[in-house]
């Protein structure tokens, strides 16, 4: 089954979905809706009928600041976008959450791994080498104070790679918005953590 | 060169950026340009700073077959190495489960960006201005960090020189090393100078840094104006009659050149 298939499956007419910050809907005669949740049930909302000009709102918050992780909270509201076509249609969601519902989807099928943390990190060649000689607790304050703190999606991946990953929510009312590889944020993260241990230890060594 | 693939997805990929929201708008505006043609079955981008990360890409792409085209301007450390392993590529094409890749040379060094080149250079001087009386100058960032950037330039400026438009003068010139595109104005001896900066993308060294060493901006531009630099062309200074091109990777017709990429992959490297 394609991707638009399984959208179309999984919404089916005169049903509702949420997709992080989307209320995903279809009317009864099969038009797909999406608009930001908090506008649910607005009324006067401005249409958008292409991915081009969706992908531009989805760029930066209502501040004006430019969001490069898509998944971070704070998409801008008062817009609502509708077709009849699946494939347009996640093409609309794909410029707002680029790949996250292929992801969903790879993964519920067993088609898609998470990555564990370590792999990411010793993989990386450059200035990102680094990263990889952090602390497993290091590697949690990653966890907590990028993806916790400013990112919907859940980390499936584990930290060690023989470590469990963590499965995706199951609810029927939503589509997860999941992590199955740390991106790059996490991978900064991770490198400036590791160089403030390795400083620290460095001016411990010469006290 | 006509490509028609219904069956095969076309994977643009791109640096992207975590600062500059500007990097990534071509590969987006050449992918539309190419899914418009409806030549491919799908049509992606994905980016190494940016999402579509490009190790989000593979679950997106439905077609058994998929042409990757690194949106870069050279080969090197990113054509060479990162897009290789975070895509986990070996070689011209590489099987994933059921998915063939096609891992195709970046945009840049394709002949047709030649064309492209001069194509560029003579929209942007005004109706009259004679090639005989204009000298193009190629603008790369220079120093050891990209060296293959700067040869590229260099292949670019002998085969502009060779082809039959007779700019008086073709000539590479580097923000960081010389020959300095600071000093254009011993650099060349025509009344018309056009400059087209050898970059993929705009950023800050086209909006701002170039300028300055032009010395059409004393200074770097607030970040609203940024784009009016294009816009205020010619410059006429001491003289002479400048024109300030965007990056050239910026051009429409660079879908063609990606197009010519994969119809290149299918006449060298395709087994
Ligand atoms: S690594 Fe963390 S911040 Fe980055 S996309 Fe995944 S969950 Fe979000």
């Amino acid at each position: 089954m394609s991707l638009a298939e399984t959208l179309s499956e999984l919404l089916p007419p005169g049903t509702e979905l949420a997709f992080g910050e989307l209320a995903l809907s279809r009317s009864a005669s099969g038009v797909f809706r999406a608009r930001h949740t908090q506008d649910r049930d607005a009324g006067a909302l401005q249409p958008i009928e292409t991915v081009r000009e969706l992908r531009e709102l989805a760029k930066n918050d209502a501040a004006g600041e430019y969001r490069p992780l898509k998944t971070a909270p704070g998409l801008v509201g008062g817009w609502t976008t509708e077709t009849d076509c699946p494939r347009e249609f996640l093409k609309r969601l794909d410029a707002i959450y680029p790949g996250v519902f292929a992801a969903a989807c790879a993964h519920a099928e067993g088609r898609a791994d998470a990555v564990a943390l370590r792999a990411t990190l010793d993989r990386q060649t450059g200035m990102y080498r680094f990263a990889g000689t952090i602390s497993d607790e290091d590697a949690r304050r990653v966890v907590s104070e990028v993806c916790a703190a400013g990112c919907l999606r859940h980390v499936v991946w584990p930290i060690g790679v023989d470590e469990a990953p963590s499965p995706p929510p199951r609810d029927p009312g939503s589509i997860p918005l999941i992590c199955l590889e740390a991106c790059t944020f996490a991978v900064n993260k991770a490198r400036e953590l590791a160089k403030e241990a390795f400083e620290r230890s460095q001016a411990q060594a010469q006290a | 060169m006509n490509v028609s693939k219904p069956d095969s997805a076309l994977l643009l990929l791109g640096h992207g950026s975590t600062e500059n929201p500007d990097s990534s708008q071509p590969c987006w505006d050449h992918a539309e340009a190419i899914e418009r043609e409806g030549l491919f079955g799908s049509v992606h981008c994905a980016f190494w700073k940016e999402e579509p990360n490009l190790r989000q890409i593979w679950p997106m792409i439905e077609e058994s077959e998929v042409y990757v085209v690194p949106n870069f301007i050279s080969e090197g450390y990113f054509t060479r190495q990162v897009l290789p392993r975070e895509l986990e590529l070996q070689g011209h094409t590489t099987k994933r489960g059921e998915l063939l890749v096609h891992y195709c040379d970046p945009v840049g060094i394709h002949p047709a960006m030649t064309g492209l080149l001069t194509k560029r250079a003579l929209e942007i001087v005004d109706e009259g201005v004679r090639p005989e009386e204009t000298s193009l100058i190629v603008v790369g960032h220079g120093t050891g960090l990209n060296k293959k950037s700067t040869e590229a330039i260099k292949v670019q400026v002998e085969a502009i020189r060779q082809s039959d438009v007779p700019f008086a003068r073709v000539l590479d010139a580097y923000m960081e090393e010389a020959p300095f595109v600071a000093d254009w104005r011993e650099l060349t001896d025509t009344p018309n100078v056009v400059v087209v900066p050898f970059f993929i993308a705009d950023g800050l060294h086209s909006y701002q840094d170039i300028p300055v060493l032009l010395g059409i901006e004393s200074e770097p531009t607030a970040a609203a104006s940024q784009r009016e630099v294009f816009r205020q062309n010619p410059y006429r200074m001491d003289g002479r009659t400048l024109y300030y091109s965007s990056a050239i990777g910026t051009d429409p017709s660079l879908a063609r050149v990606i197009l010519d990429q994969v119809a290149y992959f299918d006449e060298h490297y395709r087994t």
